[in-house]
């Protein structure tokens, strides 16, 4: 379980490897805001590697993306697999985010 | 001394001289040792106790020489039959003398040496005993302080402990002052011996004036050694405190023996800390332990009876809580106008901050249900009630909510992101009760009431929370939601309380010994 962080253009990357849980999720929320901080303001978590957000995951998600937006930045999400896809939509938490099926794409979004 | 005694007449015997032996008394004088003769005069002198030459006294009556090889000692011969004693006379009585006083001491100071040992062993059966018995760190401390005072002798005594939170070492057990009084010192303070100990992990012996540092005063005297109390781990040592021992009633200095003795003993005195410490935690954790049961009660009894809305409708319910405490809920209301009012909620997270949430959530629902006339009107006042809270904890809940109006035989709900949610015909088909807004605290938006017809007497309603979906077996696989939803199926004809069952024997089935990270909860209703 790791976070990896990288640049491209103007977008901050993290990729979740693993699982995004009540026992991590602190450390993704630090890295995020240690960036944000720094004056990043795109952001783009990639979870093509994630296998599973339980519901503490999903909420550092959502304080994120509010973070975020209040310095005026944005954040998309990518490479959600089909149970993680299905999960947002039955929870309604797609609604909340703006979710790519690729990374290319959701760097292009921006 | 009966030995030398014998000596002293067999030599009369055979040479016809008296023989007396003599040693300083410690006042200037000359005590007898023994003597062949008890009318013997003390010589008025005695030569210098490293000379080898005899000295003629009491006007030449007598020759005195110094015992070779014993200190303070001398052979005095008197005249023999009225004569003159003879130099060789007592150059042969004199070796035997020395031998056998030589020979006495040894065994003095072996029966000395003796003692000592056995004070040293006794010294480790009492502590071994006040290490057996269940006592407080202060109470171990003090014996264990005064069983080693009195045996090196140390009228001025402290044992410090090391507290981490503030890196101070504190006086627990003092002799020669009040430990309450004695002031605690900074383990980096670089003036007083403690902190020094400490700090290397190796005794110390400091003469008076040496490293006198304020805070030791209350329980230092002159000359004080300080040796580290140690806690010996399998990964090594830990310094836990320091014992101090100053004011030594002999006035001798502290030896190497000392110094080991109290190290030795200092390994003790630090299980007997260890000891204390685990003791204490445990106390602790028991009552955290009886303090999360009751909690656990508590929360278990905040949750309704099913019977409360029967016999308009059947209801069976179980919450298991991930810990003992949960953020998984599910309320009853009976309504006016013949209906029935079911929720289910998962606050995120769960442990005491999701339970309070949950807590708050089911008082508010409980008022807001009757005075509401729409699920989704009842879900939105909820959320003004709740927002504050959500808000300020980052927390938010999935909660559905439905009420069935047997009369008009139809089912209204509202859904905030509640992603298990069911309804199932009698004839086995399943109809999703989705949500149509996020989680509550996740977004303002209020939910719509949607609305399906209910049949009774085959309708069944079904809530569950993710715990159970999500839950692992061995492998690491999820239960799924089909599976368990395949089980409500299969068993929809039997009584709500059986459907749980079946449900909760597929989850151990699938996980078994395996606790769950997450609350568990599941609803079933009939009417």
């Amino acid at each position: 379980m790791s976070f990896s962080i990288s640049k491209q253009g103007e977008v901050v990357v993290v990729d979740v490897e693993g699982q995004l849980i009540v026992g991590n999720r602190q450390e993704l929320k630090q890295k995020v805001l240690d960036e944000l901080e720094k004056g990043e303001k795109k952001f783009l978590i990639d979870f093509s590697q994630t296998g599973y957000i339980d519901s503490s995951g999903l909420g550092v998600l959502v304080s994120l993306s509010k973070k975020i937006r209040e310095q005026g930045g944005e954040l998309r999400l990518a490479n959600l697999n089909d149970d993680l896809q299905t999960l947002f939509e039955l929870t309604k938490l797609d609604t909340l985010f703006q979710i790519s099926d690729t990374r290319e794409r959701a760097l292009e979004s921006f | 001394m009966k030995e030398l005694e014998a000596v002293l007449i067999a030599f009369r015997e055979s040479t016809r001289c008296d023989a007396a032996v003599w040693t300083a008394d410690g006042s200037g004088g000359l005590r007898a040792v023994a003597r062949s003769n008890l009318r013997l005069q003390r010589p008025e002198t005695v030569p210098d106790s490293n000379s080898v030459t005899p000295l003629s006294v009491n006007d030449g009556s007598m020759l005195v020489a110094a015992v070779p090889g014993v200190k303070q000692t001398w052979l005095a011969v008197a005249p023999c039959d009225g004569e003159t004693p003879g130099e060789k006379h007592l150059r042969m009585l004199l070796p035997f003398v020395g031998q056998v006083l030589r020979g006495a001491q040894e065994v003095e100071h072996a029966a000395l040496e003796l003692a000592e040992r056995y004070e040293e062993i006794n010294l480790l059966y009492t502590i071994g005993e006040i290490l057996g018995r269940t006592v407080t760190l202060e109470d171990a401390a003090a014996t264990i302080l005064t069983e080693i005072s009195e045996t090196v002798g140390a009228r001025h005594a402290s044992i410090l402990v090391h507290e981490p939170g503030t890196d101070m070492l504190h006086v627990v057990a003092a002799i020669g002052t009040d430990a309450h009084t004695a002031p605690p010192i900074r383990v980096d303070d670089p003036t007083c011996v403690s902190s020094r100990v400490f700090r290397t992990q190796h005794p110390l012996t400091v003469e008076a004036g040496e490293m006198e540092c304020e805070a030791e005063r209350p329980y230092r005297r002159g000359e004080m050694l300080s040796v580290p109390i140690m806690w010996t781990t399998p990964t090594g040592g830990e310094p836990l405190g320091v014992v101090n021992l100053s004011d030594r009633r002999s006035k001798q200095p502290y030896s190497a023996g000392d110094q080991k003795l109290v190290a030795a003993i200092a390994t003790q005195i630090g299980t007997a800390i260890q000891n204390a410490r685990l003791v204490k935690s445990s106390l602790e954790q028991q009552r955290l332990l009886q303090e999360m049961y009751l909690a656990h009660d508590l929360q278990m009894k905040l949750l309704p009876k099913t019977t409360i809305v029967s016999p308009e409708a059947e209801v069976s319910a179980r919450v298991v809580p991930a810990e003992s405490v949960g953020g998984d809920f599910y309320h009853l209301f009976r309504m006016p106008r013949n209906r029935t009012g079911v929720m289910i909620g998962d606050v995120s997270g769960h442990g005491y901050r999701a339970a309070l949430i949950m807590a708050l959530a089911m008082s508010a629902s409980s008022i807001h249900a009757q005075s509401t006339k729409d699920p989704g009107e009842m879900l939105s006042t909820l959320f003004g009630s709740l927002r504050e809270e959500l808000s300020s904890t980052e927390m938010y809940i999935s909660i559905f909510f439905g009420v069935i109006d047997h009369t008009a035989a139809k089912l209204r709900y509202a859904n905030n992101g509640h992603p298990h949610a069911f309804k199932i015909d009698g004839d086995g088909t399943t109809v999703r009760l989705q949500a149509d807004t996020p989680p509550m605290g996740l977004t303002d938006q209020a939910p719509a009431a949607g609305s399906v017809p209910w049949q009774k007497g085959s309708d069944t309603l079904a809530l569950f929370t993710d715990g159970i979906v999500d839950s692992r077996n061995a492998d690491g696989e999820r239960l799924g939601e089909a599976s368990v939803l395949d089980v409500i199926v299969k068993n929809r004809a039997k009584k709500p309380a059986e459907i749980v069952a079946a449900v909760f024997d597929l989850l151990e089935a699938h996980s078994g010994e395996i606790p769950s990270p997450d609350d568990l909860t599941l609803l079933i209703l009939k009417s």
